[in-house]
């Protein structure tokens, strides 16, 4: 009880119980949806953060990822009736293998090789879903995409007529993933993770394997990409090739992450949240300009990495800083 | 003490191209010494460190740590196996606290924070830097930044360190503080090998040294010893023991 007297304790306790009764308050689908959509890209830019920020290699094509996750558990829903809840599982360990086999060649080269191996395995793998019509028997859709047999109402199978319970189900996911995230950052990991990014060679000296290292990293990241892209396929219950492993998915959740803050435990979350509510804003008031919220990111990215490379996350750790220091004296008055 | 060979070099050599950087060297050094390698600017002496610690593979010859062949070893497994190293230009995690750097290194032994807390605090307390330990790393001043690099490869627990011109660009009082480090690791039990341009430091630290000039060795002994060979002085001075170099 001591410890949640501190406001370093019980701010971040309000900021989820918060978050957690929003639908109380926000009855439209067209918000819930909105929301869901904003937590599902801070989930993303904090899930490529992992390999992207924390060891520090550009990953450009987790669209795949995303692609490999949904695609899985959609097909083993629709053909052979696995729920998505247990596809959620296999979807990520699909991605995950697929992040092993890209970054294992490549992950030993150093440089932009990574981040372009990354660029041409996503957009192989469109081409092959956009290609693709078939599988065996079962009906992949190609250019197509692919639908998902909508049941109604039917929870066992990740599927609501309520946009309620998938805020939920994103706000646990994210939530599960930030934990993650700040554990690997305080842990051995996390530790050679860094020492990795600020300096291989000095990595490599300490007797860090940092091939194995960044591996491990680029393996949990598409791993949570994958199941992030099975919630993607149960929320929007159609895939389309182009837009779930296209650039557009793969370049936003890098334009997120660097805008919040790469290599933090927060930073990535926050660019999700803050840019996803810009541009939801502006495809409202500047409806007639397609992709402008792309172009704006673009311009944003730019911006930061010239002008504030440390992110979004240094406004935010001022502004927690003077807010915790100012409930802290106001506590101390109190008690005097 | 016992002349149990720690570190030996065979014939060593490495060629880039058609340029000879190291050239048949061989010497070894035992356990419990501090072995100096000195030599002029270009000599060769941190390219025998890239080779002793796998950044490069000699083109002949062969490296044995403690009996073991380490010749193809990668660079963190020839950590693993016991030698730290130190870089010329140090290289330190700037953005984070000392005390984490050495963190990092302390880790090599263990999967616990509080572990590898525990012992790098101990590195920082036997190296002079445990006043810094909350300090970013770039913030140091260059002696403590020299003294990190050594916290840092000692936090791996190494049997055998290799100083890469720790006091190079340091003040006379800087070296003589510097030089009691060296020392205090040393009488903890760790196996020394230094290359030095501060001529005066090497000797006064050093029980042997072993000089090399265009990647040969050309004289091997003593401090004293070696400073009168005459090749030595070739080397250092030029043709016509012009003015001194250092």
């Amino acid at each position: 009880m001591a410890r949640l007297a501190s406001p370093r304790y019980y701010l971040p306790v309000l900021l989820i119980l918060l978050l957690f009764a929003l639908p109380l308050f926000v009855k439209s689908p067209y918000y819930l949806h909105i929301m869901a959509m904003v937590l599902f890209w801070a989930y993303m830019a904090t899930a490529w953060n992992i390999v992207g920020g924390f060891a520090g290699q550009l990953s450009l094509g987790h669209g795949a990822y995303v692609a490999a996750g949904a695609y899985t558990s959609s097909l083993l829903f629709a053909y052979l009736g696995i729920s998505p809840w247990f596809g959620m599982f296999i979807g990520g360990l699909v991605a995950g293998l697929m992040g092993f086999l890209v970054g294992y060649p490549t992950l030993r080269l150093r440089g932009a090789y990574y981040a372009l191996a990354t660029v041409g395995f996503a957009e192989g793998f469109r081409v092959i879903l956009t290609n693709t019509t078939h599988i065996g028997k079962w009906k992949t859709g190609g250019a197509e995409g692919f639908m998902i047999p909508l049941l109604g109402n039917a929870p066992q199978h990740m599927q609501f007529i309520s946009k309620v319970p998938y805020y939920y189900l994103i706000l646990v996911l994210f939530l599960i993933l930030v934990l993650i995230c700040r554990w690997i950052d305080g842990s051995k990991l996390g530790y050679y993770l860094t020492a990795l990014r600020e300096d291989e060679d000095a990595a490599l000296a300490l007797g860090i394997n940092t091939a194995r290292v960044k591996l491990v990293a680029a393996t949990l990241s598409a791993f949570f990409a994958g199941v992030g892209g099975v919630f993607y396929a149960q929320l929007i219950r159609y895939l389309e090739p182009n837009a779930i492993a296209g650039p557009i998915m793969s370049n936003q959740i890098v334009f997120l992450a660097i805008v919040g803050g790469r290599g933090t435990v927060l930073g990535p979350a926050l660019g999700g949240l803050v840019l996803t509510l810009i541009g939801e804003i502006t495809r409202v008031v500047f409806n007639q300009i397609m992709g402008l919220h792309l172009f704006l990111y673009g311009l944003l990215v730019v911006l930061f990495v010239i002008f504030k490379p440390r992110g979004l996350i240094e406004f935010l750790e001022v502004l927690w800083n003077r807010l915790v220091n100012l409930l802290e004296r106001r506590e101390g008055k109190h008690a005097a | 003490m016992p002349h149990r060979a720690l570190l030996e070099l065979r014939n060593v050599t490495i060629k880039f191209g058609g340029l000879i950087a190291v050239n048949d060297l061989s010497f070894t050094v035992n356990e419990g010494e501090i072995v100096g390698l000195i030599g002029p600017n270009g000599a060769g002496k941190t390219t025998v460190f890239n080779l002793i610690s796998g950044v490069y593979r000699p083109t002949k010859g062969e490296i044995y740590f403690n009996g073991e062949n380490i010749v193809g070893l990668k660079p963190y497994q020839v950590c693993q196996k016991g030698i730290g190293r130190t870089f010329q230009l140090v290289k330190p995690f700037g953005n984070k606290t000392v005390l984490y750097n050495v963190m990092v290194g302390a880790f090599l032994h263990t999967n616990n924070t509080h572990v590898s807390r525990e012992k790098a605090l101990e590195v920082l307390k036997l190296v002079g830097l445990h006043h810094r330990k909350d300090m970013l790393a770039k913030n140091l001043t260059i002696v403590d930044r020299k003294k990190l690099e050594v916290a840092k490869a000692l936090a791996t627990e190494p049997k055998l360190l290799l100083l890469d011109e720790v006091l190079a660009g340091l003040n006379p009082a800087e070296v003589n503080e510097a030089i009691e480090v060296i020392k205090r690791i040393h009488r903890a039990g760790v196996t020394i090998l230094l290359i030095e341009h501060v001529l005066k430091a090497a000797m006064a630290l050093s029980q042997r040294v072993v000089v090399i000039d265009y990647g040969r060795k050309i004289a091997e002994g003593p401090p004293e010893e070696v400073t009168n060979n005459p090749e030595v002085i070739k080397a250092y001075l030029g043709e016509r023991y012009g003015a001194a170099r250092n």
